[in-house]
């Protein structure tokens, strides 16, 4: 070891401080300003019981996500190509010994059956963010901590869980799984919670006197300090936090990172430290990758379900529902993904309402090609409002009726299928209405009436032409003139420039109609029925 | 003697002619047009039942004929959940203008377009169970008499006006229809033919819309 006596020589002549905790203190000369953030309330806070109590989850078996086949012998690797190594390892291999930690190569050599796969950090996201949803459930705080761990601030959960017991047992059963395990630590400082998840797993500490005892104990490897500043206390013979801690403070500083000094002081809560809240998605988003290519519609709809249910899951949490959801069908290379969007016309987010509208459009759904990964998005979160929000009377079930109703008739006939008309003031008579989405009944109708001459019940969607005897409409027979002519000119600045003169004739059927010549230049001056005074 | 004709007579399978009492049990909502409501049994549209109308032709006045009922059941009774006035599969635009102009306000349509005669009637009867329509209108034409006897039972015991409109060439098939009328374009405006209503031998309407 060359280099330990130019470092010692380096650090003896401050090796006369006091080797206590205080050598953190801020120093008068410190060449680095970080360090001289102590806030001079943490003192008296840290006796009296603490403003904040953190639990770390930490889920260290997260990249055998990547892995297919839990049971096998087979582990994730991560690093470039020639360097990687182990991260982590299923039990099966692990029984053949396989460690976390060891090179790629030397793996393969010691267990030629390993199969060994990529680490894929999108899916331990998804998963990370997935249990983040989940640990709403014990507080309103939640934070993610890349690559694998979770904070929960639960110091105003544990009157309501009955103690941190009680929370901690509950958070387990909800969290965690066989083959993804979860470890905890409890802190009342962010940094200390993680740092003891990762080292100390299941320790428990609720005041911050305690800390800086049970963390000297932890191995440096906790920290996550970047490769050159382990590397650098590893020559300096520092192993764990307490080594470091007793180290001079601007020495470290300088010598390290100006980083180092200040984890520590947010880890033994001398500064604060914010966590930034994971707020959850305005969106639910989940997807699952099919076990055998779904071939029918009949076999995807359990999965359909069960992402509803998720999705029911996550709207409970927070007071809402959603009025649309759109599936997502991945099919193998060559085929565009197929969607399949469901709507209601209220919003809901009871996974029973939205299979019955499943079934049915899932039902008359055609598939181009074998499912391999169904996706379910959900429209905007909005909040639940129940539907019995009318007016006076009991228009509660009324209303609720009337909205399955419409869902229904849309879900098994099309959303075109089903509309309602508006009026829209406009002189060209197929312009005056507008097809709407419906709506629910409406309570109060205002007596809006269509102004002028009067216009036929009956309006043929594409204005038929009619003969003509000579100069004269012909309709079954010759017309009889009743009214007219009305004179319809508009529209020039649309493009759909109209120039007709309507007239009101009687058919020899004795029917009523609408019809009308059309004027100007370069038309053939033909007759239209355009309506029936049906 | 008396008390167990009685029992028979409540039976609802009981055929009794016109019977002041029997038609009183049905809702009726006045048609509107004096000359059909002074022969219509309790003088007016039976609500709570299918009436069928067959047309030689779209356009002969048929909308004519209903829009007075339209009106007076789209408007909701104060307290009353409010209701569609729902239009399945109308063979053209029935048009906002001048259904405005007569009164009916275009919020309270709702239109449903089913091509496939299946589709239709599984609509009818899905408005019909919700029990949100104040009026159903559905055009028609060759229909299982099943499917329309299902419809019937649908809107039993609601204020609903049931009202399938079909070709006239359907006249000869069997119809479980409680009012079955034909129109007959005439000379002088628009004739109806009661081809069926309980109890009743059939009968012509002259002139329906003359004053």
């Amino acid at each position: 070891m060359a280099v330990r006596p130019r470092l010692r020589r380096l650090v003896a002549p401050q090796r006369y401080q006091p080797q206590t905790l205080d050598l953190f203190a801020p120093a008068p000369s410190s060449p680095v300003g970080l360090q001289t953030q102590r806030p001079p309330s943490t003192e008296p806070r840290s006796r009296l019981q603490p403003a904040q109590l953190w639990l770390a989850l930490r889920f260290p078996t997260l990249p055998l996500l990547a892995v297919p086949d839990p049971d096998g012998i087979q582990a994730v690797v991560e690093g470039v190509a020639g360097r990687q190594s182990v991260l982590s390892v299923t039990p099966a291999a692990q029984q053949l010994g396989v460690q976390v930690g060891l090179a790629r190569a030397a793996a393969e050599i010691r267990v030629p059956q390993l199969i060994v796969y990529e680490r894929r950090t999108d899916l331990e996201q998804h998963a990370l963010r997935a249990r983040a949803r989940a640990a709403f459930a014990f507080t309103p705080f939640v934070s993610i901590e890349a690559p694998d761990t979770l904070l929960l601030e639960i110091q105003g959960s544990l009157q309501l869980f009955g103690g941190l017991e009680t929370l901690l047992a509950r958070a387990q059963q909800a969290l965690s799984t066989a083959l993804m395990p979860v470890l905890y630590a409890v802190a009342p400082t962010v940094r200390a919670a993680l740092w003891l998840a990762r080292g100390r797993a299941g320790s428990c500490v609720t005041s911050v006197a305690e800390l800086p005892s049970l963390l000297a104990r932890l191995p440096l490897a906790v920290t996550g300090f970047d490769a050159t500043v382990q590397a650098t206390c590893e020559r300096l013979g520092v192993t764990t936090l307490g080594e470091l801690m007793r180290l001079p403070r601007d020495g470290v500083a300088r010598r390290l990172s100006p980083e180092v000094p200040q984890r520590l002081d947010e880890a033994l809560g001398r500064v604060s430290q914010p966590r930034r809240r994971h707020v959850l998605p305005e969106r639910f988003m989940d997807s699952v990758d099919l076990p055998a290519d779904g071939v029918s519609t009949a076999a995807l709809q359990p999965w359909c379900e069960r992402l509803l249910a998720t999705q029911e899951r996550f709207l409970v949490q927070r007071d809402s529902a959603v009025a649309q959801c759109r599936f997502r069908f991945k099919h193998r290379a060559g085929h565009p993904p197929s969607l399949l969007v469901l709507e209601r016309s209220w919003p809901s987010g009871r996974a029973g309402e939205w299979q019955l509208l499943l079934a049915e459009r899932l039902a008359r759904f055609v598939l181009p090609a074998a499912v391999i990964a169904i996706s379910l998005r959900s429209g905007p979160v909005l909040p639940a409002v129940p539907l019995d929000e009318g007016l006076v009377g009991g228009g509660r079930e009324g209303r609720a009726a009337a909205a399955r109703l419409l869902d229904r008739l849309r879900a098994r006939l099309g959303d075109d299928a089903v509309h309602g008309v508006c009026l829209v003031p406009e002189h060209r008579p197929e312009s005056a209405f507008r097809r709407v989405r419906p709506t629910l009944p409406a309570a109060t109708l205002n007596d809006e009436t269509w102004p002028g001459a009067p216009r036929p019940l009956w309006l043929m969607t594409q204005p038929e032409a009619l003969r003509s005897r000579g100069d004269a409409p012909w309709y079954g027979g010759p017309l009889k003139l009743l009214s007219g002519p009305e004179r319809i000119e508009s529209g020039w600045w649309s493009g759909q420039s109209v120039a007709r003169d309507y007239y009101v004739v009687r058919a020899a059927s004795g029917a009523r109609l609408w019809i009308y010549r059309e004027r100007g230049a370069d038309t053939d001056n033909g007759w239209f029925l355009h309506g029936v005074f049906a | 003697m008396k008390g167990s004709l009685d029992a028979i007579l409540q039976d609802a399978g009981v055929w009794r002619g016109l019977d002041p009492a029997l038609t009183a049990r049905t809702p009726r909502c006045p048609s509107g047009w004096a000359r059909l409501d002074a022969v219509l049994a309790g003088g007016g549209w039976p609500l709570g039942t299918l009436i069928e109308l067959l047309l030689p032709a779209h356009g002969l006045g048929e909308l004519r004929l209903l829009v007075p009922a339209l009106r007076r059941l789209a408007v909701a009774t104060p307290g009353e959940t409010p209701r569609w006035l729902v239009w399945v599969s109308p063979p053209h635009e029935p048009y906002p203008p001048a259904l405005a102009q007569s009164g009916l306000h275009p919020a309270g349509m709702l239109r449903i377009d089913a091509p496939q005669a299946a589709d239709r009637l599984w609509a009818v009867e899905q408005v019909l169970r919700s029990g949100s329509a104040a009026v159903v209108l559905c055009w028609l034409d060759a229909v299982d008499d099943r499917w329309l006897r299902r419809l019937k039972l649908a809107a039993e015991g609601q204020s609903v006006l049931l009202v399938a409109l079909r070709p006239s060439a359907r006249r000869g098939t069997h119809s479980p229809a409680a009012l079955r009328i034909e129109f007959v374009p005439a000379a002088q405006g628009l004739d109806l033919v009661l081809l069926k209503e309980r109890g009743r031998a059939p009968t012509r309407i002259r002139d329906v819309f003359g004053e």
